[in-house]
């Protein structure tokens, strides 16, 4: 009778070769799961005595190499549905096209790569956040915008009180031609029967104006009250709270205890300017302290841009009371980084970072007489970049797919997003790239298979310890040294003559 | 000439354990992974290949046998004259392979 421990113990084990014989072709399957079922009963047998955790730990461990043995399986009935049985059963005019197409033909490794930058295409044509944001206009600030904000670095404290930004208004100022302000709090705002909690940020009524941002569908008929403040929605919430209907512009909504129309939606565009915003309520500026502090966006005037060279400055300003506020303005970038320059910044930075995960070295020898003619060493580089050329689109594609998938109307988060995963995706993708371009055979381009070691560790020093590769067509064998010495550093090609014909199914060609 | 090509194979050292480990009367996998001390994953892999490589052969157990046994039936493996050829060159070229493998007349000496 077995405890619960060991019957437990033993459902797993059972379940850990099902799960493995799901990777056995079909026809074996059920042969090799009598055939694990006897190996599992024999392994049992021997620990049958007493429970413990280590004798489980070691079935368990046995019954995980059913997996290797599984795609063992796999992999040779693969080649046994691809492999050409005999240069008689295969006429010859089947045999050349059997082998370009075969599994590991230059051929169908550009189709499959070709499938997935369509794949990815296609998705991006779908998803509704790529779509969104390729159907963007270019959105652009003004040129010589600056953040003001007090010198401490840290964007999420608002610092500049209202009363502060209405005296520099109304002082005649020499660097500066235009101010506006914004202060950003959470609000209830109703929508119909329903109410919810929004980011809204008070600003200057002529916050978008001095940005030169244009507010999307903005009515400026008749049909607006021009007595309500107006409201200008998110992307984010007209498509989530709206459902991107543009008729909403022009409809009534409560926000906290005020009543604003909606006269626009803002443009999507990286926002430079801190705050979650999901609306922005435009009215008249305030000097009431109660309405406490925000942001200040100003511009510069010519005079202000020619001293403002670098990225940021620091600006001393004295209140009515002669005290002076140390302040600093932070350039606003007129040109927004999209998804194109964060892909290209991403590619920059995976080509550098590429040596420190694989050589880069294409250095290989050949140790045979027989040259490739430059026709083949043409196809063969050809071969790399085409792969370089479509590795780049569909990382491209990929990446937009995720980041826009993941967070669809959220740019910057989603920028970030395409920068990672554009980052890993080219520095993975290109050392495969590269690690496939050096197992390919140099006359036919198909990758050379049949591993074989050869020689003994021991004798690194004295012998040839590495690994042999074959070229199914009968072209080339690789030798790749296992530890590279300075007699045999990199690998070698070693290009069969026709003499060697009989041992391969097909004819050589070449 | 296929088989000239077989006789010439050069077996890795586990490849060749395995084949030593069936001529020496080991003729199941749990056996031969007890024997060589090989893993799992290691073994059952490799057997397949040399069974593809037509080195060695399997038979299935008669049912009676493992039922009179009270246990499953077990998959049994052969050298094929091609796998003896092979393992013979394998001797050769690991020459310790035959004392830490000894076959069954060597054991019952």
């Amino acid at each position: 009778m077995k405890s619960p421990l060991e019957a437990a113990a033993c459902a797993v084990n059972v379940g850990i070769l099902r799960t493995a014989s799901l990777f056995v072709p079909a026809r074996q399957r059920m042969e090799w799961r009598s055939e694990w079922r006897g190996e599992l009963w024999q392994a049992r047998s021997q620990t049958r005595s007493k429970f413990s955790w280590a004798q489980e730990r070691e079935i368990a461990g046995f019954c995980l190499g059913a997996f290797s043995d599984a795609f063992c399986l796999r992999q040779i009935e693969r080649k046994v549905i691809d492999r050409p049985v005999s240069a008689a059963q295969i006429p010859r005019t089947r045999s050349l096209p059997l082998r370009v197409f075969s599994v590991e033909s230059a051929w169908q490794c550009l189709l499959f790569l070709v499938a997935l930058v369509g794949a990815s295409y296609g998705l991006a044509r779908i998803l509704p956040g790529v779509r969104a944001e390729r159907s963007l206009p270019e959105v652009q600030v003004r040129s010589g915008l600056v953040l003001i904000e007090n010198n401490n670095n840290d964007d999420s404290l608002t610092t500049i009180s209202s009363g502060q930004f209405q005296a520099w208004k109304e002082r005649k100022q020499e660097f500066f031609d235009g101010f506006a302000f914004y202060r950003v709090s959470r609000e209830r705002v109703n929508l119909g029967p329903v109410s919810k909690g929004w980011g809204v940020a008070s600003a200057s009524s002529n916050l978008f104006a001095l940005m030169g941002l244009p507010v999307r569908f903005s009515q400026t008929d008749a049909s607006v009250d021009a007595d309500l403040p107006s409201v200008i929605l998110s992307e984010d919430v007209w498509k989530r709270e709206f459902g991107a209907d543009p008729r909403v512009v022009g409809s009534v909504v409560r926000v906290g205890l005020r009543r604003a129309t909606i006269a626009g939606v803002a443009p999507v565009a990286p926002w430079q300017l801190p705050g979650q915003v999901d609306a922005w309520i435009l009215e008249p500026d305030s000097r009431d302290p109660e309405k406490g502090s925000g942001y200040v966006v100003a511009h510069l005037t010519p005079s202000g841009k020619s001293k403002m060279d670098a990225q940021q400055i620091r600006i001393t300003s004295y209140s009515p009371h002669r005290s002076p506020d140390d302040l600093l303005g932070i350039r606003i970038n007129s040109a927004a980084r999209g998804p194109w320059d964060a892909f290209v910044f991403a590619v920059l930075l995976a080509f550098l970072a590429l040596p420190a995960i694989t050589s880069v070295s294409f250095a290989e020898e050949s140790v045979s007489l027989h040259e490739i003619s430059w026709q083949r060493r043409f196809c063969r580089s050809g071969f790399l970049a085409a792969k370089i050329a479509l590795l780049l689109p569909l990382l491209h594609f990929a990446a937009l797919d995720l980041s826009y998938g993941f967070f669809p109307f959220n740019v910057n988060e989603a920028l970030y997003l395409q920068l990672v995963v554009t980052f890993f995706g080219c520095l993975f993708g290109m050392s495969w790239v590269l690690n496939d371009q050096r197992r390919r055979c140099p006359v036919c381009l198909r990758r050379v298979a049949h591993p074989a070691r050869v020689g003994q560790l021991s004798r690194t020093f004295l012998a040839w310890n590495g690994t042999e590769l074959m070229c199914m067509g009968g072209h080339t064998l690789l030798h790749v040294p296992s530890l590279p010495t300075s007699w045999f550093g990199s690998q070698r090609w070693m290009i069969l003559d026709p003499s060697w014909k009989f041992l391969f199914a097909g004819p050589v060609r070449d | 000439m296929p088989r000239l090509r077989i006789a010439d194979t050069k077996l890795s050292h586990t490849a060749a354990m395995i084949l030593q480990a069936v001529d020496a009367g080991f003729i199941y996998g749990f056996s031969i992974m007890e024997m060589t001390g090989l893993p799992s994953g290691t073994v059952y892999p490799a057997m397949r290949r040399l069974e593809r490589d037509e080195l060695i052969d399997s038979q299935w157990e008669r049912q009676s046998i493992a039922d009179a046994e009270q246990r499953p039936p077990r998959k049994y493996y052969k050298l094929t004259g091609a796998g003896r050829v092979t393992l013979e060159s394998s001797r050769r070229r690991y020459p310790l392979l035959e004392r830490l493998i000894p076959s069954e007349e060597a054991r019952r000496v």
